[in-house]
């Protein structure tokens, strides 16, 4: 504080204590606010200059087209691809849990024919007792069947925890959504800012386009909204021998 | 237990509500629905006679334990045995459910053995 600055606090304040003695509500209001003018004056300068800062920022933001290419397509695109790892994750468990619910009653049949088998050469080497010959063989075959026992058993349990693996599906799917709904929330906040501070969408440059098809896009996803996807990628190995067909290999 | 008791399996990942069948079934449990969430399962339980209902907890729609809420205010269905089977594992979350009403709560990952201890836990309860 400068010594002008200082006489004149001194000034409002010595005035200041005049009219409260004196009870003059009228000049008591005007001293004060002068004194308090004094401090508010920083404040709002600090308040203009963070003002401007943030319009700076706002501007340079919606000016730089990562934030659009961001919001419009990148986003989109990751959300379309977590919502396509969801669905083969679904089918690989899903042809995973049919191929186990039909191996399990093939075990069951395998066991309950060998179980019956068994029982019935039991009672054919009792009544044969004394065919030696016929009694050495039903006991091979007994033990035959009792391996079959063992092992249908191994299996019916190594089957049930197969089919118990695929409880991944439901737990990855979930965690998956929970991505998804950041990203839309994320992609609706981002482009509601570029609404308000950059109108005209920008065009994603050539120059990106390429530089992305030389990072590589990862598998193709049949459900993304973008048209072009579908129209500018193979489907099958059918679509890339004839592509490559069409090149003279 | 009655073998032949109604179930019914919500779950909206199919995969879930697949395993949790078969896994009835190896128990010996033959009479099982489906549904794919608590509001299609709510109308299901109110006409269909159901003996024991097992849930997941967070599904789009009506969720697990809003259903468990529904079930245990409506007079008719009041007593239904209750097994949430969920990935949702917060001590907070257990305790909700207890208040709610649950009868038994299974934590995903969980195995074949655990659902059944469950079960049979449930209805030695509910006999005694």
């Amino acid at each position: 504080m400068d010594e002008s600055e200082k006489l004149a606090r001194l000034a409002h304040a010595r005035a200041l204590l005049a009219a409260l003695e004196v009870d003059d509500e009228a000049a008591f209001a005007v001293e004060l606010d002068a004194l308090a003018m004094g401090q508010r004056q920083p404040v709002f300068e600090e308040v203009g200059r963070m003002t401007r800062e943030v319009h700076q920022a706002l501007m340079a933001f919606a000016t730089d087209d990562r934030l659009s290419c961001l919001a419009e397509a990148e986003m989109p695109d990751a959300r379309d691809r977590l919502r396509y790892v969801i669905t083969l994750t679904d089918q690989a468990a899903n042809r995973t849990l049919a191929l186990v619910e039909e191996a399990l009653p093939v075990t069951d049949r395998l066991m309950d024919r060998s179980e019956r088998l068994r029982s019935e050469l039991a009672q054919v080497a009792r009544t044969q007792a004394d065919n030696s010959k016929l009694v050495t063989v039903i006991q091979g075959i007994t033990e035959y069947l009792d391996s079959v026992l063992n092992n249908g058993g191994v299996l019916k349990t190594q089957l049930t925890e197969v089919m118990m693996a695929q409880e991944f599906q439901d737990l990855s799917g979930q965690l998956l959504q929970r991505v998804i709904v950041l990203l839309e929330t994320l992609e609706a906040k981002m482009l509601g800012l570029l609404q308000k501070t950059h109108p005209v969408s920008a065009e994603k440059t050539e120059a990106d386009q390429s530089a992305a098809l030389r990072q590589g896009l990862g598998p193709a996803i049949p459900t993304g909204k973008n048209a072009s996807v579908k129209a500018d990628t193979v489907k099958n190995q059918d679509d890339v021998d004839d592509l490559l067909a069409s090149l003279g290999f | 237990m009655d073998r032949n008791m109604k179930i019914l399996v919500v779950d909206d990942f199919s995969t879930m509500r697949r395993i949790i069948k078969n896994l009835l079934k190896e128990l010996g449990f033959t009479h099982i629905e489906e549904a794919d969430d608590g509001t299609t399962a709510l109308p299901m339980l109110k006409q269909g006679n159901f003996d024991f209902l097992v849930t997941d907890w967070n599904m789009p729609g009506m969720t697990g334990i809003d259903l468990l809420k529904a079930v245990r205010a409506d007079p008719a269905l009041a007593h239904l045995p209750v097994l949430m089977v969920t990935a949702e594992a917060k001590r907070e979350q257990i305790i909700m459910a207890a208040q709610a009403g649950v009868n038994g709560y299974v934590v995903k990952p969980f195995n074949g053995p655990t659902l059944k201890e469950k079960i049979d836990k449930i209805f030695e309860r509910v006999q005694s």
